[in-house]
């Protein structure tokens, strides 16, 4: 299980951080989704026992899983569902002021843009 | 009384949220609720640093179970620090004039997830203030009337969320080893657990918060975002929120793991001796003044670390009274270079100076207790490099700050427009609490002396 486990965070990560990697931002996006619901798993991974939902009445004799990791993994949850939202307003932000989501275009805008301050300066 | 300064501005940043921040008093309203705040942390840290720490489990759980809020001298201190320098920038930026609605109620955001997290006994707790936190920033990052910023946000963003979830990995793995997400246990259950899986977890949040303060291997994210963020955010990032990377390096570092910081000591020294001769380098090689003073902060992360690697209560001390008159030269300094006017030079002189560590300026102290720190009678050729480094990291800050100044003081004198009177005596006012923490370091040495001797590795 454990094994298990440790392959998948590995193969969520590794793919989140070969799409960062990407020159398109949305993949970025998706990039850093992907991470940290890897980072999620292995919130789960880390609790201390395995078992039955830890539900009130508990039952007898058997081994219940860790509340405490599945409380911390919602936590994890709602955090990363709000920095993706913002992070895909911040992405829309610089498709309506440049539009483009490219990287590679950006900087290639933004060197003009300096050129053009410069030339401005100078006059 | 832990409560209050947390909830006056957690409870003021709602409805200011929903007003619009652009309108003259909605800004001085925010003013007075983090002040307000800020009185009630002052408040506080007088009583931590008289009576000790204090303590409160929320929501009348019994120790242990619930979630715990401790104020110790550390925390504190911190927390002192940093909402001072958000009220700083906030008051600026409304004396010169906010243009985006959010920015008032952002600041109040950001001043929460810092109380907090500087407030905090839980290191899930502390995760979760420091999200609160990080999110504000990322949002204030992209604020500004130009383009530019939103490139910066948007690194900026990517990279810290980078750094957020490799530090929320660290905590799961912490709760793995320890079975406990209460500070104090997992300081008393980490030093018992296996080393090697303990060092593995600690290198992973060394290096979630050396992406956080811009240390030299993951300092790369640093000088853009610095050089084209608005002055008022640059100052806030830099004077505020790097203070959660350092808080974080000494209270993870020094409090929870001290054996592993031991440790790791040698390979402190070397990151840090490269952080500032690398910043200090770049920082004499850039143009602009704030990409200059981009990389004059990762030089000075540097110096933090290197006093974490000497370690000890003499060499924790050091690197606490570092972090706290290196947030105030930041401020001071940010908030200066976007001005224009004479007083302000001469608030950009002082800060200049301070950053080089000439007296009577309170950076000369902070180099002064690295140097005690530092000299160490067992070892004599580190204490021969260590005192060559501060030597030459001193020497190159006064040549990149004397050539900002030039440039953008000197050469320039009298051009542009210049700034209103207000935003300029704040600025000229920090600095003189600069000057005066340099002429009179009694206070400041003792409270750093003092926030040292709460951690686990700094007692003798």
């Amino acid at each position: 299980m454990i094994v298990l486990f440790a392959l998948v965070v590995a193969i969520l990560f590794g793919t989140g951080a070969y799409l960062m990697l990407k020159r398109d931002l949305i993949r970025v996006v998706a990039g850093i989704i992907l991470i940290s619901n890897a980072v999620i798993l292995f919130i789960i991974a880390a609790g201390l026992t395995r078992g039955r939902a830890p539900i009130y009445p508990l039952p007898e004799g058997e081994p219940i899983s860790d509340p405490l990791v599945q409380a911390m993994a919602l936590t994890a949850i709602v955090i990363s569902f709000g920095i993706t939202a913002l992070l895909l307003s911040l992405v829309y932000r610089v498709y309506t002021t440049r539009e483009t989501v490219d990287k590679e275009d950006l900087s290639l805008a933004e060197a003009e843009d300096e050129r053009q301050l410069e030339v401005e300066r100078r006059a | 009384m832990l409560v209050l300064p947390l909830a006056i501005v957690w409870l003021a940043a709602v409805p200011l949220a929903l007003l619009d921040g652009r309108r003259r008093w909605v800004g001085w309203l925010a003013v007075a609720a983090l002040g307000a705040g800020f009185l009630a942390m002052l408040r506080l840290a007088v009583a931590v640093f008289a009576r000790g720490p204090v303590e409160l489990v929320a929501g009348g759980w019994p120790a242990e179970v619930g979630i715990t809020l401790r104020a110790d001298a550390l925390g504190v201190t911190f927390a002192v620090l940093s909402i001072g320098v958000l009220l700083a920038a906030l008051a600026y930026e409304t004396l010169g004039g906010v243009h985006e609605r959010a920015l008032p109620a952002l600041v109040l955001f950001l001043a929460t997830g810092l109380t907090g997290l500087f407030l905090t006994g839980d290191a899930f707790n502390f995760y979760v203030f420091f999200e609160i936190a990080m999110t504000s920033s990322f949002v204030l990052a992209g604020y500004g009337r130009r383009t530019r910023e939103l490139r910066a946000a948007l690194i900026f963003t990517v990279v810290n969320l980078l750094g957020s979830t490799l530090f929320l990995s660290g905590i799961a793995a912490l709760y793995h080893v320890t079975g406990t997400l209460d500070m104090r246990g997992i300081a008393t259950w980490a030093g018992v657990a296996d080393q090697n899986s303990v060092l593995l977890i600690a290198t992973i949040i060394f290096v979630a918060f050396g992406i956080k303060v811009g240390l030299f291997p993951f300092h790369f994210w640093l000088p853009p975002v610095y050089r084209d963020t608005w002055p008022a955010v640059a100052a806030i990032l830099s004077g505020a929120l790097a203070n959660i990377g350092s808080y974080g390096l000494i209270r993870f570092g020094a409090d929870l793991l001290p054996r592993e910081l031991r440790f790791a000591a040698p390979a402190l020294l070397i990151l840090g001796a490269a952080s500032v001769l690398y910043g200090a380098l770049q920082a004499v090689a850039v143009r602009t003044a704030s990409e200059a003073l981009a990389y004059s902060a990762i030089s000075n992360a540097g110096y933090i670390l290197i006093a974490l690697g000497i370690g000890g209560p003499a060499g924790y001390a050091a690197a606490i009274l570092f972090a706290v008159v290196n947030s105030l030269n930041k401020t001071v300094l940010f908030l200066a270079a976007g001005l224009r006017g004479w007083l302000v030079s001469a608030a950009f002189a002082i800060g200049a100076f301070s950053v080089a560590g000439v007296p009577p300026s309170a950076g000369f102290f902070g180099k002064a207790a690295l140097f005690r720190g530092g000299i160490a009678p067992d070892d004599p050729a580190l204490s021969v490099a260590l005192v060559a480094l501060l030597f030459v990291g001193g020497a190159l800050a006064f040549v990149y700050m004397f050539q900002i100044y030039q440039r953008d003081f000197w050469e320039r004198e009298g051009a542009g427009q210049t700034s209103g009177i207000g935003s300029r005596i704040l600025v000229l006012g920090l600095a003189g609490l600069v000057v005066a923490f340099g002429v009179w370091p009694e206070p400041l040495l003792a409270v750093s002396q003092q926030a040292a001797g709460v951690l686990n590795g700094g007692r003798p």
